[in-house]
């Protein structure tokens, strides 16, 4: 079986990759290089815990090959922090309450961020349409959406990051 | 699963790779089908063909007549300026496909190829009366997509042909779609029946053309036939009430759409 070279853009930098053509992104960002902050769960696309940007976008990383990502830039939920005013997002998840077990949360504040850098000032019914790929099994949604409608007016005050 | 990755630049050579390896190759558009059949050990592809390196697969066109290439995806849909009006139904289909994660990457081709009787953007297509290119070895043929769709999984395209592009013609001047889907949930559902409409006005008012179809409900997704609607000047109000009202013409749900349901 063929094995690929990559070279993946990861949270800004650059991976060198040998790996098998059926393995997928979610495969080598958490078995090959201990990026286990995305998670994995339904492998279908369903659930939404494996999201990461690509190319600033949210995408399904269990549904993604990593030879299709090839000279791509890839987000992870390590890397969003990095990017400076995305913080505003994990504090207003902390003060809204918004987490319990923790398993969907990277996936949402993934989902969140390619949804805020779209539309900064959202409507409850548009976060809620946002996340409707992301699947939450403990908190009911209602304080995640509460969170990122904060972040949306916390981040229309401040200077939302532009270390993209 | 394991198979070999193949990165095609142009159509002509991923038409000879799918030509070469026959079924035991699959072409990869966006792959969020693809992948969760190759886990469900539904197909076991021996060569996967990504086709995002040949150039011009994933354009809309929207110059005259609309030519959307197959790789467009969902996202791209939604956000095109020109489907914002008369065309609008195109952006109602494609908003309800999987979640934001899924219409950024699955493709417009990929949900046509699938053939799945549910997918939501097919009723629009049929409705706009749109038509599909293929390519293989031979060249290239063109079918409505009424013809191409067959059944469950089930189209007219060869196993060694790519399917390249969809156009069909710009609207008329008055001229509408829209789309409506009803499932079991607001959001991340396949449809239980969606519908999508084209309806055009003459100059007095008077219905001068509708297509209907119905997604979810048959082995593929249902078109009504052409045939010359008779109204009456006015009978098509922009009142909400009278929208409920019987439909007047003779277009007859029983006998104009494609007596399919048999065949299976």
């Amino acid at each position: 079986m063929s094995r690929i070279a990559l070279a993946l853009t990861i949270n800004g930098q650059r991976h060198d990759v040998l790996t098998e053509a059926h393995r997928t992104l979610l495969d080598v960002l958490r078995a090959d290089l201990g990026l286990t902050g995305t998670k994995e769960n339904c492998l279908e696309g369903e659930c939404g815990v494996c999201t990461v940007l690509l190319d600033g976008m949210a995408v399904d990383s269990c549904l993604l090959l990593a030879a299709q990502c090839q000279g791509r830039e890839i987000v992870t939920i390590e890397g969003v922090s990095s990017r400076g005013g995305d913080d505003v997002l994990a504090r207003a998840f902390i003060d809204c309450g918004a987490v319990q077990c923790g398993y969907c949360i990277p996936g949402m504040i993934i989902s969140a961020t390619a949804f805020l850098d779209e539309h900064p000032s959202p409507s409850e019914a548009e976060v809620r349409e946002a996340l409707a790929g992301n699947l939450c099994r403990c908190t009911g949604y209602q304080k995640i959406v509460d969170a990122v409608l904060a972040a949306g007016r916390t981040s229309g005050t401040e200077t939302r990051g532009d270390a993209r | 699963m394991s198979f070999d990755f193949h990165e095609p630049a142009s159509i002509a050579e991923a038409v000879a790779l799918a030509a070469r390896f026959g079924t035991e190759a699959r072409f990869l558009a966006g792959g969020t089908d693809l992948l969760v059949q190759i886990r469900r050990k539904r197909v076991a592809p021996r060569h996967v063909v990504s086709l995002h390196r040949v150039p011009g697969l994933d354009t809309i066109d929207a110059n005259g007549e609309i030519r959307l290439g197959a790789l467009v995806t969902h996202r791209a849909l939604e956000r095109a300026p020109a489907f914002q009006g008369a065309l609008r139904a195109l952006v109602e289909g494609a908003r309800v496909v999987g979640g934001h994660q899924i219409r950024n990457v699955g493709t417009v081709g990929g949900n046509i190829v699938n053939a799945s009787p549910a997918a939501d953007v097919v009723p629009v297509l049929l409705v706009l009366d749109a038509a599909v290119t293929c390519v293989g070895p031979n060249g290239a043929r063109e079918m409505k997509l009424d013809e191409f769709l067959l059944g469950p999984g089930e189209t007219a395209l060869r196993p060694d042909e790519l399917l390249t592009s969809i156009r069909f013609p710009a609207p008329a001047l008055r001229s509408a779609t829209g789309f409506l889907k009803a499932g079991r949930r607001r959001a991340m559902e396949i449809s239980v029946v969606c519908v999508a409409v084209w309806l055009s006005l003459d100059g007095d008012d008077r219905c001068a053309g509708v297509r209907i179809s119905l997604g979810a409900v048959g082995p593929r997704a249902l078109r009504s036939c052409d045939r010359p609607v008779e109204s009456s000047p006015r009978t098509v109000s922009r009142s909400r009430t009278s929208a409920h009202r019987q439909p007047t013409g003779g277009f007859s749900w029983k006998h104009s759409f494609r007596a399919r349901s048999g065949q299976r």
